[in-house]
């Protein structure tokens, strides 16, 4: 048997304990490389669509990359400390200790170029499904698998060199004491106990004082407090992990008739031990899941803007037109004929906006004909609203403002053209997209829109054209009024100070724009939370595999005690469940108090509520939580019996 | 005989099936009387500590017929036998085994806690072993904190706090100096003289076997010899040691021997 043999062998056989290492790996490096393959794809033409891919997935792989560099190292010194037995007995045999680093050398290169050609492999084998997955939600036509050296070198390239640096870091892991120490092994030696008592309290403080503020956000102080709250939050966690959660417990502990019931003793006293060995692990879970639930609950909300969109904007195509502007019909028959040769059903109708200034608040007020509106409606089905002459009601400029103009009545007299209405109540469908006619906009029945019309001779009064296009099939306008769109781009651009006398929207366009920037960036994240979900499942994995063979001592004891399998289990779901979902629970707390502050801004930025979402993706990422927690204490279960 | 059998093998044969098929026990035949004090011996390998796996109902016999207390382990549930443990049998180890993360008094009290009986009761024997034992002192430390003698005698406490039937003990002195082991060894008999108890105990130590009232030698998973006590522990531990030369068993199992 040569040296490397041995090595190999080591691995093989091994396996058991490498399973869980293994496959965190070669997951992380699927998904690298998966990224990389749409990063290099080469025909993603979309200047716009590319940029976004190209940057979200760099990034991506850059945190990827970064956090797969933190949970190699952590793993592998868990592993390294759980067989320092072994080592002890290779040195005590007369192995140098520069035979034993190259032993453990070769073995982490073993595992790291399996790990990279299976994951590389597989990424290769499941990139045709992630194209699929990648086109149905960026709208292409089609993206063709492609073989390209490009990506296989980013993915081998940046994981052989993240392997080899921690094989060469790897040995430093086993603490090179006596050769005895290391075959009484790793679990003979005991933390204390202690905490600081001060620190517990402030650690609790911190989190009162972080949560408090979160939820007394408002919209002054929201900026502040994204700086301060993220920091103060984080040393909250660290001490809550490190110091208030023991002395919660020696609480507990000191409270017999709670402590010495059933098997709580067992489970609190274990409990104990286990946040003592993993505080730091725990707090490292809990800030990455709170991330990851952030950045999902956040991109999740994005795509909810983008679905709620067609809401907003229930028209297919608008177009305002001052009365200065020469291009108004060329336009029009422009849109009309693209239209046309689209094949795209549409209702046109055409608004004249004037403009009068009330006496009731002497302000500027929109006046929109009601058979205009009437017939739009109609193209909507919504049937047709009544007004007598002298009458008239709000147009409201947003859904929101509906409940608010619904019951108000108002007369006033139009200033300019001495036309007096009474204003009552408000136009109760949704046709227009927001602020699209103006802030003050009131429909007026049609015997005195004309005569406000006729007295527009006096000149002083101000109207534009307003062309509303009512398409049912709006998500097909992606194409229609490109050059318009690009003359206003151009001439915003170009700040030539010549004023613009039309403007033109094209929901349609803007919507696939939207989808397809947050739908992607809301695909990346969940892959990159996968990961990360993945790996924090496996540190806790780690850690229970370290401590088995004290388990196993311990659960013999217990058996001839006379425990039954099912309090056997009882004790273990309370040693796992805590460690399991304790992090998780105070991320998902951290989570829910940094969307209740930023549920201020999302009020300001659309009238959109994130709840429905943030609650989806918590039930979504709290389902694959306990899936994991039953594989894993499955695994753990059959671990422990298996010393019979 | 008048008193009654506790524990009764009855032709007991254990075979561990695996890659290696390996006979442990042979046809073995063995009573155990309410109140006694038995030692098993015999060189390694030679079944006592499956003998006492089988006793602790944690195996089962291939073949043969096991009675513990008038019931059949073998017949009883998982649970049932569980529970049956729990009421029944006691346990010290070798190695101990304290549950590191218990303080003394949390280890004597645990196997009560599996029984959900009241704090004050629990607290009553706490206080009523830790007499017995000399263990007043140390009720608060951890077992990482304990001498070898402490620890065992915390380990006796545990097997004694709910007050079972039979206590089993796997080379109890195995890894205690030998002033620490003639402690463990008299608290031992002291418990089986005044609570009746019945006492089972695999050692390879002469000296120890010398404190019980019978001493069974097994070999190879057979029965070998048996020997009961005689007036004086001075005689009784010489008569062990010809047995044990006739058994023939490794030298090693010898040089654990200290004379007292």
């Amino acid at each position: 048997m040569t040296f490397r043999q041995f090595a190999y062998r080591n691995v093989v056989r091994n396996r058991r304990i490498y399973a869980a290492f293994f496959m965190a790996s070669v997951f992380s490096v699927m998904v690298f490389f998966l990224y990389s393959m749409l990063l290099y794809h080469p025909s993603i033409e979309d200047r716009f669509i590319q940029d976004i891919a190209f940057m979200g997935m760099g990034v991506a792989e850059i945190i990827l990359y970064i956090f797969t560099v933190f949970f190699l190292f952590y793993s592998m010194r868990a592993f390294l400390q759980a067989r320092s037995k072994e080592f002890g007995i290779l040195l005590h045999l007369g192995m140098a200790k520069r035979q034993l680093n190259r032993l453990i050398f070769i073995e982490t290169m073993f595992i790291g170029v399996a790990s990279i050609a299976a994951g590389t492999f597989l990424g290769y084998m499941f990139s045709k499904f992630f194209f699929m997955i990648v086109r149905e939600i960026v709208l292409l036509p089609a993206l063709p698998l492609y073989f390209s050296w490009q990506p296989f070198a980013l993915t081998i390239g940046a994981f052989m060199s993240l392997f080899v640096i921690i094989s060469y870091v790897a040995p430093v892991f086993i603490r090179t004491g006596k050769v005895a120490d290391l075959i009484q092994g790793d679990t003979g030696k005991q933390t204390g106990y202690d905490y600081s008592k001060s620190r517990g309290y402030l650690g609790l403080l911190f989190l009162g004082l972080s949560y408090a503020m979160a939820a007394s956000t408002t919209n002054s102080i929201v900026i502040g407090l994204l700086f301060l709250l993220p920091p103060f939050a984080t040393i909250g966690t660290y001490y809550f992990f490190t110091d208030s959660l023991p002395l919660l417990l020696h609480k507990i502990r000191g409270r017999k008739n709670l402590y010495w019931r059933d098997l709580w003793m067992l489970s609190i006293s274990e409990g104990v031990v286990r946040l003592r060995e993993n505080a730091r692990m725990f707090f490292i879970v809990t800030i990455v899941s709170t991330v990851a639930f952030m950045s999902v609950g956040i991109l999740a909300s994005l795509t909810s803007f983008a679905s709620q969109y067609r809401e907003m904007h229930p028209l297919g195509l608008e177009y305002r037109s001052n009365w200065e502007n020469g291009h108004e019909q060329k336009h029009i028959a422009q849109l009309e004929d693209e239209l046309n040769t689209h094949e795209i059903d549409y209702t046109l109708v055409q608004f004249q906006i004037l403009q009068q200034t009330s006496s009731f608040t002497d302000n500027t007020v929109e006046i929109v004909k009601l058979s205009n509106v009437n017939k739009l409606a109609l193209s909507f089905g919504h049937p047709a609203v009544k007004l007598k002459e002298g009458e008239a009601i709000f147009l409201p400029p947003t859904v929101s403002w509906y409940k608010q103009l619904r019951d108000r009545s108002v007369t006033t007299l139009l200033k300019d053209s001495g036309v007096r209405v009474r204003i009552n109540g408000a136009y109760p469908y949704h046709l227009f997209s927001a602020y699209s006619i103006g802030m003050n906009a009131v429909i007026l029945n049609d015997v005195d829109y004309d005569k406000v019309l006729e007295s527009e001779s006096t000149r002083n009064l101000y109207s534009f054209m307003y062309y509303a296009f009512n398409v049912p099939e709006w998500e097909r306008t992606r194409d229609i009024g490109l050059s318009i769109d690009a003359s206003i781009t151009e001439s915003l651009l170009s700040e030539t100070g010549d004023k613009l006398y039309y403007s033109f929207k094209n929901p349609g366009l803007n919507y696939s724009v939207l989808r397809t920037t947050f739908s992607l960036l809301l695909f990346i994240g969940l892959l990159l939370a996968a990961v990360l979900f993945l790996a924090a499942g496996s540190f806790i994995y780690f850690r229970l595999y370290t401590s088995l063979e004290q388990d196993r001592k311990q659960f013999d004891v217990l058996r001839r005690m006379g425990i039954t399998d099912r309090e056997f289990k009882k004790i273990v779901n309370r040693q796992l469940i805590p460690q399991f979902f304790f992090p998780w629970g105070v991320a998902l707390v951290h989570s829910s108090f940094a969307f209740l502050s930023l549920q201020v801004i999302w009020d300001e930025l659309a009238e959109i509520s994130i709840v429905k979402e943030l609650i989806f993706v918590l039930v979504g990422f709290t389902c694959m939580q306990i899936l994991y927690f039953y594989l894993i204490r499955w695994r753990y279960l059959a671990h422990i019996k298996a010393s019979e | 005989m008048t008193r009654n059998a506790i524990v009764e093998l009855t032709e007991v044969t254990k075979i561990y099936e695996g890659k290696v098929m390996y006979r442990a026990l042979n046809r073995l035949d063995f009573e155990v009387e309410e109140g006694e004090f038995v030692a098993v011996m015999g060189p390694s390998g030679s079944g006592k500590t499956t003998l006492l796996n089988l006793v602790s109902t944690i195996d089962v016999p291939t073949y043969g017929r096991l009675m513990i207390n008038g019931i059949e382990p073998e017949v009883l549930k998982q649970n049932e036998l569980a529970l049956f443990r729990r009421r029944n049998l006691g346990f010290v180890f070798q190695d101990i085994n304290l549950l590191r993360m218990l303080t003394v008094e949390e280890n004597l009290v645990l196997p009560l806690t599996l029984d959900g009986l009241p704090v004050k009761e629990m607290e009553k024997r706490v206080t009523e072993l830790a007499n017995q034992l000399n263990l007043k002192h140390i009720l608060d430390r951890r077992p990482d904190e304990l001498s070898g003698g402490q620890a065992q005698r915390t380990a006796i406490g545990r097997a004694l706090i709910h007050k079972p039937k039979i206590i089993l003990a796997d080379e109890p002195t195995g890894n205690l100096d030998s002033k620490s082991a003639k402690d463990v060894l008299e608290l031992l008999s002291q418990i089986n003289r005044t609570e009746r108890t019945t006492v089972i105990m695999v050692t390879h130590d002469p000296i120890a076997a010398s404190y019980c009232d019978r001493v069974l030698f097994i070999k190879d998973g057979e029965f070998f010899n048996e020997i009961y006590k005689d007036e004086r522990r001075q005689t009784f531990f010489q008569r062990i040691l010809n047995v044990l030369s006739l058994l023939g068993g490794n030298v090693n199992d010898l040089s654990s021997v200290r004379l007292p």
